[in-house]
């Protein structure tokens, strides 16, 4: 069965079950896995977060959450049709068909979390319920060769800026490639930096434009890539707590999503760079730290996401250093030095 | 040249009570237009009650206010009372301080100026005489005479212009006035809210108003009980002054200062008497006239050391609960009314008092601002409305001190609520010489808080019984909305066609309506 009978089956199964119970003369009720902080656990494991198995009880015979079950199933309704039609939807487009059902959402907010209620209860991405997010994924130059619908995309021939991951990156199929890694950096600036100095070719890598935090749809691309393609995924941020957790997030998966982590977290990406270390080695022109990010390393250091010696190591270093130090900061050597010194360096230390 | 002491003693002269009040009118209670015509209304109303009572009849007032110009009105008062015998009219009319004696007595009258005092205040801005008809009953004949009067100042006596013997239906009496300097006004202070306030309290009695604009209002009785009349009772040691004493001292017939005590005191026995002559060392034997001030202050000073018994509660005519429920209905219409008489308790040790407390919810309870019904307090002492000085009033106080949101009323100001409190005494303590506000009393506020708080709690209890019901409709509305949606969807989605549902329906209903009831839901 593929990812849309599955779907389709998932869906049609929730009106089943309330079908079969009224017959019976019961009151009908969805289980819906709680999303509450407490039922959010880390899996040693899996190495990312995971929904624990806490759910609640939405009954047809409780007045608070009756709206509630009527607003999944119609929404349940729109996305099977959905799927059956090979279509997509946006949340905001959703939201506005919703105002043609009986039943009403206060406001988009409202449709979004029953969104995320129909995710979880049914353990499916809302992706693979048809449902798409507003914003593109990240920018990707190099050797790769993809298939959409009928058509093939060369990121190599997709403009200075690259291929651009879509929503829709599910549908997407891997025909080709002539890499041996990938290099994702959080800003356009050193991903156009890299494109220029040709580091695709050099280090026969993909390069990855994540800009800022990665979109799901990227954070999909990478997984897929490591997983399908067995390769080794890299990631260069800028060298303080905010480009740490960018990292973190595309290798352990975030909390709010821990329900579709296992489709979205890439356990085996690295972290490249810029440590605390880096600074230091390479004598890089820095920032001295806010209050606000101090705060935020010691909140890393509580989180089990870097309970690895590494990030340990390197958190506590820069909180001793109390400095941090942008991706572009290499530029005081040149603007090739990055490429051409810092990238060999670090790649070889750590393959 | 500077003049010698008994030149200037020369036109030194005394001033008789209405030549002194027609100097100080504002000691009448008349400063303010506005307030000068409630207090009038007042006066007159409060008059035609007490006789009425006093002869047994329920109280029907008829009151027409004409106005003839900017500030000049006429006013024509009319009870059903038992009138008042010809010779006693002149005074009931022109002299201040008729009747004026010491006594304990639970009485409307504030100041005792009454009539007279509109009857000056009618001469001194308009220099009209008064109009009265009177008709009364004398050896079982039905009398009537009209008179028209003029009060001398100079001496405090009524002139009388004319005098005829004229034809009544019934007795009562009939009394016409003009005025100038007043200003009718449909404010909290105006006397046409001062006329609605009183049937509320005077739920027996009846008054028919006309207002200037011709319009005519019926208040009517809500009760044919007429009130008992209140005892007088004898003060309370600890409730007199010293010169209360020498006044007693002066008017007794009692030929010794130990009987004279215990005359016209209550709680004074034999024991405390001897109590009182041993701790002072005063004879008490001596005779009540050569009483001495320094004495009297003696001997009030231990009252005040002393432990009597609280002061007898007889003379205290509460309106009842059911009296002012009736009264707020009768006028207010509400969708709930609950109304608590406390028992009688003392302030200062010596002064037996009662607080009644109501409160109205919903129908035409609170004053309308814009187009809003906002909160409004109604303060009463001995059934009489007090409408001015609000501010510093112990009621207000004690109601303000009240968490209203723990009775499930978010915002009094803004709530469709009338809240209703008579403090009864014999002696009521006010603020001020006008007599509209009481004084903050430690026993009073936490009575008027006692007895509010507990028909607020009754409101409560009437607001969430109604929340609840209006909970449960919605509750029901909300089954029938959703559940056959539910079951379309689902439907749709199973790709099977929609099954019988109206025995889950009924079900999902009723456990919904026994668990809103606190009912045991099974399964």
């Amino acid at each position: 069965m593929n990812k849309k009978e599955i779907a389709a089956n998932k869906l049609k199964s929730l009106g089943t079950n309330i079908i079969e119970e009224v017959s019976q003369n019961k009151v009908p009720y969805i289980k819906v896995p709680s999303r509450g902080t407490s039922n959010i656990l880390y899996d040693e494991n899996k190495r990312h977060y995971i929904l624990g198995d806490r759910y609640g009880k939405r009954s047809l015979g409780n007045v608070k959450q009756i709206k509630k079950i009527a607003q999944m199933v119609y929404m349940a309704n729109f996305c099977k049709d959905l799927v059956e039609r090979e279509k997509t939807a946006t949340l905001r487009e959703l939201y506005y068909v919703s105002e043609g059902w009986d039943v009403d959402f206060g406001d988009q907010q409202e449709s979004n979390i029953i969104g995320e209620d129909l995710e979880v209860t049914l353990g499916m991405t809302r992706e693979d319920l048809g449902l798409m997010p507003e914003e593109d994924g990240a920018s990707v130059y190099g050797k790769l060769k993809l298939l959409e619908g009928d058509i093939e995309i060369d990121a190599m021939r997709a403009g200075k800026s690259g291929y651009t991951i879509s929503p829709t990156i599910d549908e997407v199929e891997f025909v080709e490639h002539d890499v041996k890694r990938v290099i994702a950096v959080e800003t356009m600036g050193m991903f156009h930096r890299m494109v220029q100095e040709e580091a695709y070719k050099k280090f026969e890598t993909l390069v990855v434009g994540l800009k800022g935090q990665a979109a799901r749809a990227t954070r999909r691309f990478l997984k897929r890539v490591n997983e399908e393609l067995k390769i080794p995924v890299y990631i260069c941020n800028d060298g303080d707590p905010w480009g740490f957790h960018i990292a973190m997030v595309i290798i352990s998966g975030s909390a709010k999503l821990a329900h579709v982590n296992h489709q979205l977290a890439t356990p085996d990406a690295k972290y490249l760079g810029v440590t605390a270390s880096d600074i230091i080695n390479y004598d890089l022109p820095t920032d001295p730290l806010k209050d606000i990010d101090v705060l935020r390393l010691k909140e890393l250091l509580k989180d089990p996401r870097y309970r690895d010696d590494v990030w340990i190591t390197e958190i506590k270093k820069m909180l001793k250093i109390n400095k941090k130090a942008e991706q572009q900061s290499f530029s005081k050597y040149g603007l090739e030095y990055v490429v051409d010194t810092y990238f060999p360096e670090k790649l070889e230390s750590m393959e | 040249m500077a003049r010698q002491a008994g030149e200037l003693f020369e036109e030194f002269q005394e001033l008789t009570a209405s030549e002194f009040f027609r100097k100080n009118k504002q000691m009448l209670g008349f400063s303010g237009k506005i307030r000068s015509l409630t207090v009038v209304f007042h006066e007159f109303i409060t008059n035609s009650f007490d006789a009425a009572e006093e002869a047994g009849i329920l109280p029907e007032i008829k009151i027409d206010l004409k106005r003839v110009d900017k500030d000049h009105y006429i006013l024509k008062h009319i009870d059903n009372g038992p009138g008042i015998p010809e010779d006693f009219i002149t005074r009931v009319f022109c002299t201040m301080f008729a009747g004026s004696k010491f006594r304990n007595i639970q009485s409307r009258g504030q100041q005792g100026l009454g009539c007279s005092g509109c009857v000056l205040l009618s001469q001194m801005t308009t220099g009209k005489p008064a109009k009265i008809i009177s008709g009364y009953t004398e050896n079982g004949k039905l009398k009537g005479v009209q008179m028209i009067l003029k009060m001398d100042v100079k001496t405090n006596m009524g002139l009388i212009l004319d005098k005829k013997e004229v034809e009544v239906k019934e007795t009562g009496v009939c009394v016409e006035l003009h005025f100038k300097d007043v200003s009718y006004s449909l404010s909290e202070q105006g006397a046409y809210e001062y006329i609605r306030r009183t049937i509320i309290a005077n739920p027996h009695a009846k008054i028919t108003f006309r207002d200037p604009t011709g319009r005519k209002y019926i208040f009517n009785r809500a009760t044919e009980i007429i009130p008992p009349l209140p005892k007088e009772v004898l003060p309370h040691p600890k409730g007199v002054t010293a010169d209360d004493l020498i006044f007693m001292a002066k008017h007794t017939d009692k030929r010794r200062f130990r009987s004279l005590l215990t005359s016209s005191l209550s709680r004074m026995s034999t024991k405390r008497v001897n109590e009182i002559e041993e701790k002072t060392g005063i004879d008490l034997n001596k005779r009540p006239k050569d009483m001495k001030w320094e004495e009297a202050e003696k001997i009030v000073d231990l009252f005040s050391k002393m432990e009597f018994m609280a002061p007898p509660t007889s003379g205290l005519i509460p309106i009842g609960f059911d009296q002012i429920e009736k009264g707020l209905i009768e006028i207010l219409q509400p969708e709930f009314v609950t109304a608590t008489t406390r028992k009688p308790v003392t302030y200062k040790g010596g002064v037996a008092f009662i607080i009644e407390s109501a409160i109205a919810y919903g129908g035409e309870a609170g004053r309308i601002v814009g187009d809003q019904r906002k909160a409004e307090i109604m303060r009463f002492a001995n059934r009489v409305p007090l409408t001015f000085d609000q501010g510093s009033c112990a009621i207000t106080e004690a109601l303000k001190s009240i968490d209203w949101k723990r009775y499930g009323i978010k915002d009094l100001e803004n709530a469709p609520i009338t809240v209703f409190v008579n403090i009864v005494s014999t002696n009521v303590p006010y603020l001020s010489t006008g007599k509209q506000s009481v004084a903050p009393e430690p026993e009073i506020l936490h009575e008027v808080r006692q007895s509010s708080m507990k028909v607020a709690r009754k409101l409560q209890k009437y607001l969430r019984a109604k929340k609840a019901a209006k909970e449960e409709e919605m509750r029901s509305k909300i089954f029938e909305t959703y559940v056959p949606i539910i079951l379309k969807e689902a439907a749709a989605l199973a790709e099977t066609g929609i099954p019988e549902y109206e025995h889950v329906l009924a079900k999902v209903t009723r456990r919904a309506k026994a668990e809103l009831l606190g009912e045991v839901v099974d399964e």
